[in-house]
């Protein structure tokens, strides 16, 4: 190759890698895979859900405080039978087909959740009670009945029972046009939300890109666009952020260690509990000493969580003292502290029969791959102090979800991740005996009661306290020990304002700024 | 020659006939719901989740599910994804079905002349520096584990002087390092192989007659002596080039490359079996047919090969 030849070719490399970086304007975060889909409807996980909810709005939003605000309804007020709301929509909101977003587009929406034999993702699961939801499903009929449409922004849904926290339910409103404008397919080419982004391309394993919707109805973004690049590896997404090719990067657990070690972070770190509750599932059924509350107390007293926080989280936990959550609306922040004391655990344990651990059945405590460290800690630690013989053994996901879901998992450490901003999501899924998600098939009338009040009780404030009642017969009882939660941990760079991590992933962009 | 690629291409069929059998049978050995990773922590509806096993026809005997497998094949129809709800496997697969080969191919297009020529300066060189310095290298290119030399030059090329991007995928630069990473034990074994062959070749009688015909020694080198190693080279490129295809796998990974072994990978975790399945069928065709391409160069390069075969 002679010199002119080879100064041309480096040339033209340079320009290719100058070409290649993106342009200044797009935020740039990541996700750990391609979402499933990009679409309002069948979505069922985390990262269709970051994607979706930049495009897409629903009667509520989120803000990044954890709180629900009216969105895509103005107002509410509930229907005079009590068992459902009437809806004001917001006036003047154009989807980003340019047509109007009205009440036949939430009707809309709620069918395409419930079509028999369609598709429903998590969504679905919020219009169980919505009077002729189940008709629809099984198509016997073809309209949702609950739904009444009152004029082009007004709306009454109504329910087969009291369901006050509809309105903060995360639905994605959907333009009811969009496929008679270009065919089923339409995902692969547009979207049908009217967010503040609109859906520009999906490179299948490299990037989701969004563009600015210059027509959003709160103003268009100050950004030109948002880029999801695919990283799956969390040591990836981190060396990307410092070479800067990230702005903002949602940290996965087994990077925090390496995030929270390094000074240099410090101005950039942010940190916020994740909208997880864990606990400790003893399932009475399958154990006989989990029968005796005594024990059960035991367990929780043999937990040094301030240690685990420290060793098996990177620092990067807080303790739960119940069954909520800080940063969601219920929370109750006076439940009393969780004491780790091993002579009161002894003296219970033994108090109960078991002296020294005898006569306890050895145990196996199970979980998934990700947490061995942390079922061995518990092995050992209630080896030490009560004296029990407790195996750890890991089991693949799937599989050890569909045991626990049939109650046939008796010791186990897990979580709930909330799917709406409201301490029902924990209380009333986890512990009340008829969720089929009461996995340690734990049961107290006493609290069902409670909980089914709070169901049909409107005002925040007394719904809360409630929830505060239940959540103490729950730790009286000590139905569970409550596990240390861990956070979400992102960095941002100096230059990026009004673009984070809430307990639920990242926030919507609409405000995102790039100085 | 017709026959013989007839031959060769009807022998591809018991081979994917057994790569099928492994691939169902292994996704059927392995533990896990695809349901249940499909709904996540939400399994516990039944309700939905009958309705998914069925549309998947998860909900079938194994036989049948066998036999429906293996005729939607047979029609080019891979099913559909289980992690990418709705979406034809085919659809899944193809920008990836891009990425992975044409990463093989960089790497060995980068590694063959390198390895070729390294090998054959060292043996011409025997025992003197150059030939040190060629054995230093394959040594180390060998041994070197691939993921701890990308950790490494990531480190320094990338987030240390920012020369190149850290990863991903879709421009040239990106490219630089992964087909580097995938070329360089590549390399390291042409390189060992064409220095024996050269050694051996330059101990033939043929070069000592054009030696002693006083042609130029440049000329006896490369004109007589290295094109007889091109043949064995060659026949070696089909085991290299599939041992390339394997160590996409990791290099896509580290890299972050949108590639087939990266969403076979992904897949096995996801429980997405007829993507995984679809991935490792196409590996092994394109094991096979690279083979095959192997052996009709190696028929077109070497005239012996040719009147071989010619004969009855």
């Amino acid at each position: 190759m002679s010199l002119r030849s080879s100064k041309a070719l480096g040339l033209a490399l340079l320009a290719l890698i100058g070409w290649s970086h993106a342009d200044a304007k797009t935020l740039r975060v990541n996700i750990n895979a391609d979402p499933s889909q990009i679409d309002p409807i069948t979505y069922s996980e985390l990262n269709s859900y970051q994607v979706l909810q930049q495009i897409y709005e629903g009667f509520t939003a989120i803000t990044p405080e954890g709180r629900a605000v009216p969105a895509l309804a103005a107002s509410w007020e509930p229907l005079a039978s009590g068992n459902g709301f009437r809806f004001k929509l917001r006036e003047a909101v154009k989807f980003h087909s340019g047509r109007p977003f009205t009440t036949k587009d939430v009707k809309y929406t709620f069918e395409q959740l419930l079509r028999p034999g369609g598709q429903g993702g998590l969504s679905a699961q919020f219009l169980g009670n919505v009077v002729g939801a189940a008709d629809l499903k099984a198509g016997k009929a073809t309209e949702l009945a609950g739904v009444k449409i009152v004029d082009d922004h007004t709306v009454e849904v109504s329910f087969t029972k009291p369901d006050v926290l509809f309105p903060i339910y995360q639905f994605f409103f959907m333009d009811s046009g969009i496929v008679a404008e270009l065919g089923a397919d339409w995902m692969t080419k547009a979207d049908a939300g009217t967010g503040p982004y609109t859906f520009k391309q999906w490179k299948r394993g490299v990037e989701v890109d969004l563009a600015a919707n210059p027509n959003y109805w709160g103003g268009a973004p100050k950004i030109d666009g948002v880029q999801f690049l695919i990283i799956p590896t969390g040591d990836t997404a981190l060396s990307q952020y410092d070479a800067g090719e990230l702005d903002l990067v949602n940290l996965p657990e087994n990077t925090f260690r390496r995030a929270l070690a390094n000074p240099a972070y410090q101005s950039q770190l942010i940190q916020v509990p994740k909208a997880q509750v864990r606990y400790m599932g003893m399932n009475q059924n399958l154990y006989a000493p989990f029968k005796d509350k005594r024990v059960r107390e035991a367990i929780s007293l043999s937990l040094d969580r301030d240690a685990m926080i420290k060793g098996l989280y990177s620092g990067a936990g807080f303790r739960l003292n119940g069954q909520t959550v800080p940063g969601i609306p219920g929370y109750n922040q006076d439940m009393p502290a969780l004491k780790y004391d091993p002579d009161r655990a002894k003296a219970l344990i033994a108090e109960a029969g078991y002296a020294g651990g005898k006569g306890m059945p050895p145990i196996e405590i199970q979980c998934t791959d990700p947490f061995k460290d942390e079922i061995t800690y518990y092995a050992n630690q209630l080896g030490k102090v009560l004296g029990m013989q407790v195996t750890p053994k890991v089991v693949e996901r799937a599989t050890f979800i569909k045991a626990m879901n049939a109650g046939e998992v008796a010791f186990f450490p897990w979580g709930w991740t909330a799917d709406y901003p409201d301490a029902m999501t924990y209380l009333g899924e986890m512990w009340y005996s008829k969720s089929p998600f009461n996995r340690a098939r734990w049961s107290n009338p006493a609290y069902d009661k409670v909980i089914e009040q709070a169901q049909t009780e409107p005002d925040d404030q007394k719904r809360y306290g409630l929830y505060h009642q239940a959540e103490k017969i729950l730790m009286d009882d000590w139905a569970t020990a409550p596990l240390p939660a861990t956070t979400n941990i992102a960095l941002r760079k100096p230059n990026v304002k009004n673009a984070t991590v809430t307990p639920f992933g990242f926030s919507v962009f609409r405000d995102a700024l790039i100085q | 020659m017709a026959m013989f690629l007839v031959r060769r291409l009807l022998g591809l069929v018991p081979v994917l006939g057994v790569a099928i059998v492994l691939t169902f049978a292994a996704t059927q050995a392995l533990p896990g719901d695809p349901i249940a990773v499909m709904l996540s922590d939400h399994s516990a509806d039944l309700e939905l989740a009958a309705r998914l096993r069925a549309e998947y026809g998860l909900d079938q005997p194994i036989w049948r599910q066998f036999l429906t497998y293996v005729l939607h094949i047979a029609q080019g129809d891979f099913g559909l994804s289980f992690r990418y709800v709705h979406t034809p496997v085919i659809d899944v697969l193809w920008d990836a079905l891009k990425v992975s080969p044409i990463l093989a191919l960089a790497a060995l297009a980068v590694a063959f002349p390198l390895g070729a020529f390294a090998g054959s300066c060292a043996a011409i060189n025997r025992n003197r520096w150059p030939d040190t310095l060629v054995i230093l290298f394959l040594v180390a290119g060998i041994s070197i584990p691939n993921f701890a030399l990308a950790t490494f030059l990531v480190y320094v090329l990338s987030i240390k002087l920012g020369v190149l991007p850290v990863a991903g995928w879709g421009s040239i630069d990106r490219a630089i390092l992964p087909v580097l990473i995938l070329a360089i034990p590549s390399a390291a074994y042409l390189a060992r192989l064409s220095r024996t062959f050269m050694l051996e070749v330059l101990q033939q009688d043929y070069v000592r007659t054009a030696r002693a015909k006083g042609m130029r020694e440049r000329t006896v080198i490369w004109r007589h002596a290295f094109a007889n190693t091109l043949v064995p080279l060659l026949t070696q490129t089909g085991v290299i080039f599939g041992g390339l295809l394997s160590t996409t796998f990791v290099v896509e990974t580290i890299f972050n490359i949108p590639g087939l072994g990266r969403l076979a990978i992904q897949s096995i975790f996801a429980r997405d079996y007829p993507v995984a399945m679809a991935i490792i069928l196409l590996f092994t065709a394109f094991y096979a047919l690279i083979n095959l391409a192997v052996d009709l160069l190696c028929l077109a390069i070497d005239p012996r090969l040719r009147a071989e075969r010619a004969r009855p």
